[in-house]
């Protein structure tokens, strides 16, 4: 057990430390739109989404309506279906749950750096929870923190978020360099910038993933049914 | 924002988040599953980084304003590539990023 969080607390660190720099101006924001501590700590603990929770109080600030508010926020959320889909092989032999609490508090950080480590010897669906804790304690004491702290301190967003951004480009690129990765990655980068010049921001992320891992995996097809005709000849 | 909006805001948003978290694993768990899609599902994570960095750093207004500013964000980019490849740690990449990014920013350009 100790051994585990140990293990799990070296793993989770760097997203605790991003969360805090982003979870306190999504507090600031949150208390900007009348929401209190309580109902904060509520959608952190519950909800759970760093995207989300910046979407909600910005929506609502730009005068959107309730509706309009939740179906963005559901779609933008959407890609968390390619995370517990990817999990699936490694939860095999886990109870359920352990798997459902696991599952249920998966992010785009911690999702980073648990299937990373599932790669290696001794990783665990109990050290990838325990880091699933760790990362949403940070997100819950800085945003509800944010609330109490209001404008009285002034952080600069766009450079607090890019360290996020940061942890997703070094999550890319120390991926294995196989062809099938680069060939997703090249596509699912272009699916994005194609649904964002179309206007369909929302689910740009889902559906950037989706062509990239669809899209390697007929070229794969393809290279694999060449080369067995080659072996023919 | 009111207490009922939050409420009905709260609710709906936490239910679709955890479909979307919890089914997908609950239904493809313990299965045996087909070759192409054990392919598909390795596939996920490079497709699924490239997606979030690209989604992070390209807007189609990003140079409506001009170069700059939104140039500093993709040379900020760059180096934290390099740092990645260098370093390969997450925390050393987050912290170059944004000491990278705050100075470019406050470059008088």
């Amino acid at each position: 057990m100790k051994e585990d969080l140990r293990a799990s607390f070296k793993a989770a660190y760097p997203i605790m430390l991003g969360y805090v720099a982003i979870g306190i101006p999504c507090g600031i924001l949150s208390e900007s739109i009348g929401l209190n501590a309580f109902q904060v700590f509520l959608l952190c603990l519950l909800f759970y989404s760093g995207a989300g929770q910046f979407m909600i109080p910005n929506m609502f600030l730009g005068g959107a309506s309730t509706g309009s508010i939740i179906a963005s926020v559901s779609l933008v959320n959407t890609r968390q279906m390619l995370y517990s889909a990817s999990f699936a092989p490694f939860s095999a032999n886990t109870s359920k749950g352990l798997a459902f609490l696991f599952a249920a508090t998966v992010t785009d950080e911690s999702y980073g750096v648990s299937i990373r480590k599932f790669e290696e010897e001794g990783w665990s669906v109990r050290r990838a929870l325990f880091v699933n804790l760790f990362s949403q304690s940070s997100w819950t004491l800085s945003s509800v923190a944010g609330v109490f702290v209001g404008n009285a301190i002034d952080i600069p967003l766009e450079i607090a978020a890019f360290a996020m951004t940061s942890i997703f480009i070094c999550l890319l690129f120390t991926q294995k360099l196989t062809s099938g990765n680069v060939i997703a990655a090249v596509l699912a980068c272009l699916g994005v910038v194609i649904c964002k010049l179309l206007g369909l921001s929302g689910a740009a992320i889902l559906i950037g993933a989706l062509f990239g891992v669809v899209g390697a995996l007929l070229i794969g097809r393809v290279r694999r049914g060449e080369e067995a005709d080659h072996g023919m000849v | 924002m009111g207490w009922f909006d939050f409420w009905v805001i709260f609710i709906t948003c936490a239910l679709t988040m955890l479909a979307c978290r919890v089914l997908p694993l609950f239904l493809l768990k313990g299965r045996e599953l087909p070759p192409a899609v054990i392919r598909a599902l390795g596939l996920i994570p490079p497709a699924a980084f490239a997606a979030l960095v690209t989604n992070d750093l390209f807007d189609p207004l990003m140079f409506k304003a001009g170069i700059w500013p939104a140039a500093a964000v993709l040379i900020a980019a760059l180096c934290v590539i390099v740092v990645s490849i260098k370093f390969r740690s997450l925390v050393v990449s987050a912290i170059a990023g944004v000491v990278i990014y705050a100075i470019l920013l406050a470059l008088p350009l």
